[in-house]
C-alpha cells in the first residue's frame, strides 16, 4: 500500500483509481495519514541528497585526515599532513589568488553589464521582444560548446576576433588570448562573463517590469531627472534581486570548473588558468593525492558556510511570512 | 532577502508598446538603438559562426582574412562526424543519461516538492533545509568522494549510476522551483475538489499539476540543459569510449584534432546545441518566469 502512494504521487498511474469516487471524503483518511503521506513523499529526495551530498562531504572530511591509496582507496591517518602540504605549496596559494581574481571580476562585471542590459531592454525599443529572447542564449550554450567556439574565435593567429579588432583599429598586432599566460585570465574571464551576464538580465529585467508606473510618475512630478530616477525607484527595487542572484552566482563562479578547463584546454600554458577546482582535480587525479585534493575541498567549502549562512536565513524568513 | 522578492510577479514579456511621454531628444534614442545591436550580436554572434563554419570546407574557414559570409556550402564536417567518429553513440549516450536524469529528478521533486507547499511537519522542513545546502554545494567538492564511492562499488563507467548521480544533483534545484510553483497555487481549489468528492491523489492530478504546468515544464527543460551541458562528472566517472557522453567525447576529440578541422569541431558543437536551442526557443516564455521565480526564491 505505500509503494501505491507513492507510485500514485508520482503522477504515472491516473487510471488505478476511479475518478470522482463521491462521498469519500473521510476514506483518505483510512490509506495514509497527513504524516505519514508527507514523508513517504520526500523520502526519495532526502535518500538521494544523503547519498550523493552528506555521505560524500563526510568521505571528503574523512580523506583530508588521510592518507589515500588511489588504487585501492585504503586510508592511513596522517593526521594534519594533507593540510600542512596545501598550505606549503605555492601553486595551490596561486590557485587561491587566482580563483579570488576570476569570481570578484566575473561578479563585477556580470552585474554591471546585466543590470545595464536589463535595462536597455525595458526601454520599449522596437525589437526589444526578440532581443529579450536572443541575449538569453549565452545562458543555455553548454561550457564545452562555448569553449569549442571561443577558442576558434580567439585563435592568436587565424582568430576572427583579432582579425576584427585589427579592422577597427582598436589593436595593432594580434592579441595572445589563449596563448599567453598574462591574458589567460583576462580571456576566460570574457568569455564566462558572456555567458553568465544573462542570468542577471533575467532576474533584473523580471523586477524591472514588475515595478509600478505611477512610483516614475510620482517621481516625475516632483521634477526629478534620469539620475533622480534611477537612483529613488529603480535601484532600490533590483538591489534585493541582484544580492540573492550573487549569492548563488558568487558560488557557482568560484567553484566552476568547466568554462577555465575547457576553454584553457585543460589548464592553459603554464598553468595560467588553474584555479581551485582545476587544482582539486589536478591533485586527486594527476598527483594521485587524494588526501591533499579532499583537503582543499575541505577548505574552500568552509568559505561556503557564510553564503550558505544568509541563504537559509533568507529561506526561513519567507517561510515565516507564508505561513 | 528572499521575502522581498516574493510577491513580484513579472509581467509578461513585450506587453505595453511604447506609448506616453516620448519626448526624448533623438541622438539618444538613436544611441540606445546601437547599444541594443551591440548587445544582441554579442550574443548571437558565436552560433552564427559555429553554424556557418560546419557548413562549409575547411579551406575556405583557413583563408585569412576570414570571410563572414560562406561561398561554398558541404556536409562534409557532418557526415566525417558521425561516419568517421561514430559521434551518434556520444549523443545517445548523453540523450540517454539526461532523459533519466531529468525524469528522475522530476518525479522525486514533483512529491517533495508538493509534500513542503502542503504540510508544515518538521521533518519535511528539515528535509527542505538540508536540499538547500545540497543545492549550494559544488560538485568539484564531491568529485573524489563519488569517484571513490561509484568505483568502489562497482558503478563506475556506468551510464545508469552517472544518470541517477545527475538526478541527485539537478534534484535541490527542481525542488526549489516546484515548490514556488506549488506554493504559489491556491490551496482553495484543491480543498474544494476534495471536499467534493477528490482524493488527495485525484486533487492534485485533477486541480494542481495542470496549473503548475509551465512551472514543471521550464523545470524540465532547465534541469535537462544542465544534465545535458554536464563535463566534470561525465569525464571523470566515464571510461570507455562506448559509453562516453557527447561532451567530454567532443573534448578529446578538441585535444585529438587540434586546429587541423574547426569545420568538424563546429559540427559537434552545432549537434550538441541544437538540441537545447530548440527547447529553448520552444518554451522561452516559461523559461523566463520559471528562471526569475526560481533564482530569486529557490
Amino acid at each position: 500500500m505505500t509503494a501505491m502512494t507513492v507510485k500514485d504521487a508520482s503522477g504515472r498511474s491516473r487510471a488505478t483509481r476511479p475518478a470522482g469516487t463521491s462521498g469519500s471524503e473521510p476514506r483518505r483518511k483510512r490509506y495514509l495519514s497527513d504524516r505519514g503521506l508527507a514523508y513517504l513523499l520526500v523520502a526519495p529526495a532526502l535518500l538521494l541528497i544523503l547519498v550523493f551530498a552528506v555521505y560524500p562531504f563526510g568521505v571528503a572530511v574523512l580523506n583530508s585526515f588521510n592518507d589515500v591509496d588511489i588504487n585501492t582507496g585504503a586510508r592511513t591517518p596522517s593526521g594534519l599532513d594533507n593540510y600542512v602540504a596545501l598550505f606549503t605549496d605555492a601553486s595551490v596559494r596561486d590557485a587561491f589568488f587566482r580563483s579570488v581574481n576570476w569570481t570578484v571580476s566575473n561578479m563585477v562585471l556580470q552585474v554591471v553589464l546585466g543590470v545595464a542590459v536589463a535595462m536597455l531592454l525595458n526601454l520599449n525599443l522596437k525589437g526589444q521582444r526578440l532581443a529579450r529572447v536572443l541575449v538569453l542564449i549565452p545562458y543555455m550554450v553548454p561550457a564545452i560548446v562555448a569553449a569549442l567556439v571561443f577558442r576558434f574565435m580567439f585563435n592568436d593567429v587565424t582568430g576572427v576576433v583579432n582579425y576584427g579588432l585589427q579592422t577597427l583599429g582598436l589593436i595593432d598586432k594580434p592579441l595572445n588570448w589563449l596563448s599567453d599566460p598574462a591574458m589567460m585570465m583576462p580571456t576566460l574571464v570574457l568569455v564566462n562573463v558572456w555567458k553568465y551576464a544573462p542570468f542577471f538580465v533575467i532576474i533584473v529585467l523580471a523586477r524591472l517590469q514588475s515595478i509600478p508606473r505611477d512610483l516614475y510618475e510620482a517621481v516625475a512630478i516632483d521634477g526629478g531627472g534620469w539620475w533622480h530616477r534611477f537612483t529613488a525607484v529603480t535601484l532600490p527595487s533590483i538591489v534585493p534581486v541582484v544580492l540573492a542572484g550573487m549569492l548563488l552566482r558568487t558560488i557557482w563562479t568560484a567553484y566552476d570548473f568547466d568554462v577555465p578547463f575547457l576553454l584553457s584546454n585543460g589548464g592553459g600554458p603554464s598553468g595560467s588558468a588553474i584555479t581551485v577546482p582545476l587544482a582539486i582535480r589536478a591533485l586527486a587525479f594527476e598527483q594521485q593525492q587524494l588526501g591533499q585534493a579532499s583537503a582543499l575541498a575541505v577548505c574552500t567549502a568552509i568559505l561556503l558556510t557564510g553564503a550558505a549562512y544568509f541563504y537559509l536565513r533568507g529561506y526561513r524568513k519567507s517561510e515565516r511570512s507564508t505561513d | 532577502m528572499a521575502t522581498a522578492v516574493a510577491g513580484s510577479a513579472p509581467a509578461s514579456p513585450g506587453r505595453g508598446g511604447p506609448r506616453g511621454t516620448n519626448r526624448r531628444l533623438k541622438p539618444l534614442r538613436a544611441l540606445q538603438y546601437a547599444a541594443l545591436v551591440l548587445v544582441v550580436l554579442t550574443a548571437v554572434v558565436p552560433m552564427y559562426w559555429i553554424i556557418v563554419n560546419s557548413i562549409r570546407p575547411d579551406s575556405e574557414i583557413a583563408a585569412y582574412p576570414p570571410t563572414f559570409f560562406p561561398s561554398e556550402f558541404t556536409l562534409k564536417h557532418f557526415t566525417d562526424l558521425f561516419e568517421i567518429y561514430g559521434f551518434q553513440q556520444y549523443l545517445v549516450n548523453s540523450m540517454l543519461v539526461s532523459t533519466v536524469a531529468t525524469v528522475v529528478a522530476l518525479v522525486f521533486g514533483i512529491m517533495a516538492a508538493y509534500a513542503m507547499s502542503r504540510f508544515r511537519f518538521r521533518a519535511v522542513r528539515a528535509v527542505g533545509e538540508l536540499s538547500l545546502l545540497a543545492y549550494l554545494l559544488p560538485g568539484i567538492l564531491v568529485l573524489v568522494p563519488i569517484t571513490q564511492i561509484l568505483f568502489g562499488n562497482g558503478l563506475g563507467d556506468n551510464r545508469a549510476a552517472l544518470a541517477v548521480l545527475y538526478a541527485a544533483t539537478l534534484l535541490p534545484f527542481a525542488l526549489w522551483i516546484l515548490r514556488s510553483y506549488f506554493s504559489g497555487l491556491g490551496i482553495d481549489t484543491e480543498e474544494a475538489a476534495m471536499i467534493d468528492g477528490c482524493t488527495r491523489f485525484g486533487a492534485f492530478l485533477r486541480v494542481v499539476l495542470p496549473q503548475a504546468l509551465p512551472g514543471i515544464a521550464s523545470t524540465a527543460i532547465f534541469t535537462f540543459n544542465a544534465a545535458w551541458s554536464e563535463y566534470l562528472f561525465a569525464s571523470t566517472l566515464m571510461t570507455s569510449n562506448e559509453k562516453l557522453p557527447a561532451n567530454p567525447a567532443v573534448f578529446l576529440l578538441m585535444g585529438h584534432m587540434g586546429t587541423e578541422s574547426w569545420g568538424l569541431l563546429m559540427a559537434a558543437a552545432l549537434t550538441i546545441i541544437l538540441p537545447v536551442l530548440v527547447l529553448f526557443f520552444m518554451a522561452q516564455r516559461w523559461l523566463v518566469a520559471g528562471l526569475s521565480e526560481g533564482a530569486v526564491k529557490g
